[in-house]
C-alpha cells in the first residue's frame, strides 16, 4: 500500500511539473508574441547580453567539440569504409552525420552544460535572495523579464551555433581525409558537398530550434522554482542539466522516429 | 497619530495554513493612513507571512484583504499590478538586483511604469539616493555595497514611484545598531515628512519602541493585542512581557522538560 | 493638468493648474520646452493653481532650470501654496530656485 501511495503521489507530482513546465513556455510565447502588441516591449539590451553569452561566449568551447568529433568520426568512417574501397566517402558520411544528427545534438548537449546550467543558477539565486519576489511586487513580470530574453537568445543563438559546428564538423573530417587519407582537397570537398541535401540541414535546424526551446525553459523553470538558500540552488543547477539532457536524447529520437518515417 | 485615521489596508479574520499547519490564525487588523504600524514577534509567529498576504504575493485559505479599499483577495493580475504601483517594498535582504547597477536598479520602476524622459529619470535617481543619503554611490554595484548599504538602496528603489505605503520585512535584520538606527530614521523620515504609511514586519524591540505609531503583537499566528506604544510596555499579557524583555522564564518554552531525559539517554 | 503660457514684457509665464505627477510631469516638460524653444531669458512658473508636486515633477522642474540656465537665462517659481513650499524644503530644492510669493514680484525681480 505505501509503496503504491508513493507512486501515486510521485506521479501526481510529476504532472503537475510536466504542466507548470508546458505553462511556463505557454507564458513565455505570450509575453513574446502579444506582449509588443500591447506597449510592454522586452528590453533589447537584455536580449543582447544573453545572446552575447549564450552564443558567442559558446563558440570556442562549440569549436572544439565540434572539431573532435569530424576527426574521430573521420577516422571512424574511415575504419570501415577502407574495408569496402570507398574511403573518399567519409566526407558524405560526415557532413550528412554532421547535419542531421551529430552537429544539432551535441551542441544542444554542450550549451545545456553551459548556458542551461548557468540560467538555472542565476534564476534560482535570484529566487532565493528575494529578487523574483521583488520583481513582482514592482508589478514587473518575471517571465517577461527574465525569461523571454534567454528564450529568445537561446533560439537564435542555438541553430547558430549548429551552423558554425556543422562547419567545423566538416573541416574535422577535412583535415583527416585530406591530410591522413590523402584524398585530393578538390574531391574531399565535392564528395562531402554531393551527398549533402538542404532536408539534412534544415531538419538538423528544426532539431537544434527545439532543443533551444527545452534548454531555455527547463533552465528557466528549474531556477524560478528553487527553494531553500544555496543548497537549492545547486540542486535547480544539477537537476536543469539533468533534465535538458534526458529530453534532449529524447526529443532528438522522437524527431528522428518521425523524419524518418514521414521520409522527410 | 492622525486625526482623520482613514483606512488604508484593513484585514479580517485571515486564515492560512500550510501542511495543516495554522501559520496565520484568525487574524484581523486596520492600518490607517500616514502611521507607522510595527507588527512584532518571535521567528515562526507568521508575520512574515501575513506582510506577503497583503503585498498579494500569498493568498489566504480564508478571510478578506483590504488595499486602498479594493479586496485583493478577489483582484485579477492586471488590477493587483495596477495597486502594487501605490506601494513599495524593502525585503530582508535588500533584494537588489545583482546585474544591475545602483541607479539602473532605482531607475528600473521609473523606466518600466512611467512614460518619463530619461534625463528627468536620471535627476528623480540622485534626488532618491540622497534622501537616503547615499548620493555619489549611484554607479556602483549591489555587490560592492555593505549590508546598510543595500538596504537603503533598497529603500530608495522602494520609494521610486512615490509609494503610498511601504512595507519593511526586517529593516534590521543583518544591521549593528547604528547603522539600524539609520535606517529607523529613515523610517521615521519618510512617514513623517512624506507622510507615507509604513508596515513594519520586526522582531527588534528598540527599532520597535523608535518607529511605532501602534503595535501588533503576533504569536503563533494570533493576535495578542493591538496599540500603542505605551499600551504595548504595560500590557498585562505574559507572552508580551516576555518578549519586550526578552527573558527566558515565561509562557512561551524554549526548553524541553527534564521529565523523561535520563530515560531518553540511557534507553 | 493644464498649463497655459502668455508672454508678459521680456518673460514668459507658465500657469499651471492640477498635480503635476508622474502621469502629467512628460506633459508639462513639453510645455516647458516650448518656452525654451522661445528663447525666452526669462521664465515664471506660477504654481498658484497647483496642489502637489509628486517627484517626477520635481525632478521635471529641475531639469527646466538646468536648461534655461545653460542657455543663459532665469527660472523663478510663484505662487506657491505652502504644501507645495514644504515639499522643496524637504527635498532641499528651495535654494536651488528663485521662490517668490506672487507672480508679479517674480516678473518684477531681476
Amino acid at each position: 500500500m505505501n509503496i503504491l501511495q508513493a507512486i501515486g503521489r510521485a506521479t501526481l507530482n510529476a504532472g503537475t511539473a510536466i504542466w507548470d513546465v508546458f505553462a511556463l513556455f505557454f507564458n513565455t510565447l505570450y509575453w513574446l508574441l502579444f506582449a509588443p502588441f500591447i506597449g510592454k516591449f522586452i528590453g533589447r539590451r537584455y536580449i543582447f547580453q544573453q545572446m552575447v553569452f549564450a552564443g558567442v561566449q559558446s563558440i570556442l568551447i562549440v569549436f572544439f567539440v565540434t572539431l573532435f568529433i569530424g576527426i574521430v568520426l573521420a577516422m571512424q568512417g574511415a575504419y570501415q569504409l577502407d574495408k569496402l574501397g570507398a574511403v573518399r566517402f567519409v566526407a558524405a558520411l560526415i557532413s550528412v552525420s554532421m547535419c542531421r544528427e551529430m552537429g544539432p545534438v551535441l551542441i544542444a548537449l554542450v550549451v545545456a552544460g553551459r548556458v542551461g546550467s548557468a540560467i538555472a543558477a542565476e534564476l534560482g539565486t535570484m529566487k532565493v535572495t528575494e529578487q523574483i519576489e521583488a520583481l513582482e511586487t514592482m508589478a514587473l513580470n518575471p517571465v517577461r523579464f527574465l525569461v523571454v530574453p534567454r528564450f529568445l537568445a537561446l533560439l537564435v543563438m542555438l541553430p547558430a551555433l549548429t551552423i558554425m559546428g556543422d562547419l567545423v564538423g566538416m573541416f574535422g573530417g577535412y583535415l583527416v581525409g585530406v591530410y591522413n587519407l590523402k584524398i585530393s582537397p578538390g574531391l574531399y570537398i565535392k564528395t562531402n558537398f554531393e551527398f549533402l541535401v538542404a532536408k539534412d540541414v534544415m531538419t538538423g535546424l528544426f532539431k537544434s530550434v527545439v532543443f533551444a526551446i527545452i534548454i531555455a525553459i527547463i533552465g528557466c523553470y528549474q531556477g524560478l522554482n528553487t527553494k531553500g538558500g544555496a543548497e537549492g540552488v545547486g540542486r535547480s543547477t544539477t537537476l536543469s542539466v539533468v533534465i535538458s539532457f534526458i529530453l534532449i536524447i529524447l526529443a532528438d529520437a522522437i524527431l528522428t522516429g518521425i523524419f524518418y518515417f514521414a521520409n522527410v | 497619530m492622525t486625526d482623520k485615521m482613514e483606512t488604508v489596508i484593513k484585514i479580517e479574520n485571515l486564515v492560512k495554513a500550510f501542511d495543516g499547519r495554522r501559520v496565520l490564525d484568525d487574524v484581523s487588523l486596520e492600518v490607517y493612513k500616514s502611521e507607522t504600524l510595527v507588527i512584532v514577534g518571535g521567528s515562526g509567529c507568521g508575520k512574515s507571512t501575513l506582510l506577503r498576504h497583503i503585498i498579494g504575493q500569498l493568498r489566504p485559505d480564508s478571510g478578506k484583504i483590504q488595499l486602498f479599499g479594493e479586496d485583493i483577495t478577489r483582484l485579477k493580475e492586471n488590477q493587483m499590478d495596477r495597486l502594487k504601483k501605490r506601494f513599495g517594498m524593502l525585503f530582508q535582504s535588500a533584494a537588489l538586483f545583482d546585474s544591475l547597477t545602483v541607479e539602473e536598479n532605482i531607475a528600473l520602476p521609473l523606466r518600466e511604469h512611467t512614460k518619463l524622459d530619461e534625463h528627468i529619470i536620471k535627476i528623480m535617481v540622485k534626488m532618491k539616493l540622497n534622501q537616503v543619503g547615499l548620493r555619489g554611490f549611484g554607479h556602483l554595484m549591489p555587490s560592492q555595497l555593505s549590508g546598510g548599504m543595500r538596504k537603503r538602496v533598497g529603500l530608495a528603489r522602494a520609494i521610486a514611484l512615490d509609494p503610498e505605503i511601504i512595507f519593511y520585512d526586517e529593516p534590521s535584520a543583518g544591521l549593528d545598531p547604528v547603522v539600524t538606527a539609520v535606517v529607523d530614521k529613515l523610517i521615521r523620515d519618510l512617514g513623517g515628512a512624506l507622510s507615507i504609511t509604513s508596515v513594519v514586519v520586526t522582531h527588534d524591540m528598540n527599532s520597535v519602541f523608535r518607529i511605532a505609531d501602534r503595535i501588533v503583537m503576533l504569536y503563533k499566528g494570533k493576535v495578542l493585542q493591538i496599540g500603542t506604544k505605551d499600551e504595548i510596555r504595560n500590557s498585562k499579557n505574559e507572552y508580551i512581557q516576555q518578549f519586550i524583555n526578552g527573558t527566558i522564564e515565561g509562557p512561551m518554552q524554549f526548553f524541553a522538560p527534564d521529565e523523561g531525559y535520563l530515560e531518553e539517554l540511557t534507553k | 493638468m493644464v498649463v497655459k503660457d502668455r508672454k508678459v514684457g521680456d518673460a514668459i509665464v507658465l500657469e499651471v493648474e492640477g498635480e503635476i505627477n508622474f502621469n502629467s510631469s512628460p506633459d508639462f516638460r513639453k510645455a516647458f520646452l516650448k518656452v525654451l524653444d522661445s528663447k525666452a531669458q526669462k521664465a515664471v512658473i506660477n504654481l498658484a493653481g497647483v496642489a502637489y508636486v509628486d517627484s517626477s515633477g520635481l525632478a521635471t522642474l529641475v531639469e527646466a532650470h538646468q536648461k534655461i540656465k545653460s542657455i543663459g537665462g532665469k527660472l523663478k517659481l510663484a505662487s506657491l501654496s505652502p504644501k507645495v513650499k514644504s515639499l522643496f524644503e524637504i527635498t532641499k530644492l528651495e535654494k536651488l530656485f528663485e521662490i517668490y510669493a506672487t507672480e508679479d514680484d517674480a516678473l518684477k525681480s531681476a
